[in-house]
């Protein structure tokens, strides 16, 4: 894993090419995102949405299964929402309506709803600073286990970052995309 | 919306249910309707083609007045799915989590109110997901931000064979004290970049 990637030859950051890929996102019809720190500053995703337009932002209460089955929702009725979750510790509040539901809703409606649901995760890091252990988990693993439909993708290097965002919004269903938050600099 | 459908040939369709499911025929829990018919027609009249429905894992008779065709619905119900129906044609989404329907039917909404056109969204739930959390954060959104969704509570007084209101207790006040401050610092750290190494 690396700060820095490579895209045909030329050198990027992970912070630059997650704002790439948001902002390209932005430009999709019908694509909106939601979450803290969304519409305002306030976790260490926010940066990366700064070329998203304002209207396409929506700040959201503390609820994460709320918002969960709210992008399931939305997605049904033909939007493309980007779930915005800052930390593993955070999902397991949500992990109901995205096992439950963005998960299963393919297979207990017999492919007669397929939700699309971008879902941004970040796996922290530990070291030099501690998140300490409600904070700290990367869940990863343990949710890919319990996935029957629902894609899995570790941004484990920069230069990865636009295309798996692409392929997410091009996907039939939906994607969880980790991000790791020692490269957030 | 006018289906057609009287209080007879509800209770006829779950009756031929009950037939096939005592001849061993579906394979898969049923949680059959009865005894509401008339109340799920009269709601169902203001039902329109474009509006949305949300239910439960008991959702036969709300599928058939939201004009899913009989045969359509009673081959989903002999494939085993009746416990979360699903029609995409009707705008029909069911689920067999207590409660957690209602996100689902909020975001529904969202994008309605979004999508200017007029639609709304029935979301149907029992009188145990009503003391929920997550209903109480559905609901208290839908009305703040002003969204297309009405949650028509289904109360028979029971969750399984719990009683909803004996388990919940007696007195409803929400005992809470609060008090306001301005913080004196940011949500976390100083406020100054610190590097460490």
């Amino acid at each position: 894993m690396s700060l820095y990637g490579s895209l045909f030859g030329r050198t990027v950051s992970y912070n630059g090419e997650l704002s790439r890929a948001m902002t390209w996102l932005g430009q999709q019809e019908r694509v909106m995102f939601f979450g803290q720190g969304v519409g305002c500053e306030g976790t260490a995703l926010s940066s990366s949405l700064t070329g998203v337009p304002i209207d396409k932002r929506i700040e959201m209460p503390v609820a994460e299964e709320m918002q969960m089955g709210m992008c399931i929702g939305m997605s049904l009725n033909g939007y493309v929402p980007v779930c915005i979750i800052p930390r593993w510790n955070f999902m397991l509040r949500a992990a109901d309506q995205l096992v439950n539901h963005l998960d299963r809703i393919p297979l207990y409606s017999s492919g007669g709803y397929w939700p699309k649901v971008i879902i941004r995760v970040a796996a922290p890091s530990s070291h030099p600073f501690n998140p300490q252990s409600q904070h700290d988990a990367d869940f990863t693993e343990a949710f890919r286990r319990m996935f029957r439909t629902t894609a899995l993708v570790r941004l484990i290097d920069a230069g990865m970052i636009v295309s798996a965002y692409q392929n997410a919004f091009e996907a039939k269903g939906s994607t969880v995309l980790v991000e790791y938050a020692k490269e957030y600099r | 919306m006018d289906t057609g459908h009287t209080v007879e040939t509800l209770k006829a369709f779950e009756a031929d249910i009950v037939a096939k499911f005592n001849a061993g025929k579906i394979k898969a829990p049923v949680h059959l309707g009865g005894g509401n018919e008339q109340t799920l027609i009269d709601i169902f009249d203001n039902i329109k083609e474009n509006d949305w429905v949300g239910g439960t894992w008991r959702s036969h008779l709300h599928c058939l007045l939201k004009g899913v065709p009989p045969e359509e619905l009673k081959a989903a119900i002999l494939e085993g799915r009746s416990i979360a129906l699903c029609f995409p044609q009707q705008r029909v989404i069911c689920s067999a989590m207590v409660g957690g329907i209602v996100p689902v039917a909020l975001g529904l909404a969202w994008a309605a109110k979004r999508d200017g056109k007029g639609d709304k969204v029935y979301c149907f739930i029992g009188d145990m997901a009503a003391m929920s959390g997550i209903v109480h954060e559905c609901t208290r959104y839908a009305r703040g931000h002003d969204l297309p969704l009405v949650v028509i509570v289904e109360d028979n007084g029971k969750s399984v064979a719990t009683d909803t209101k004996a388990v919940w207790g007696g007195n409803h006040d929400i005992n809470v004290r609060r008090y306001h401050y301005e913080l004196s610092y940011p949500h976390v750290g100083s406020g100054r970049w610190v590097h460490m190494q």
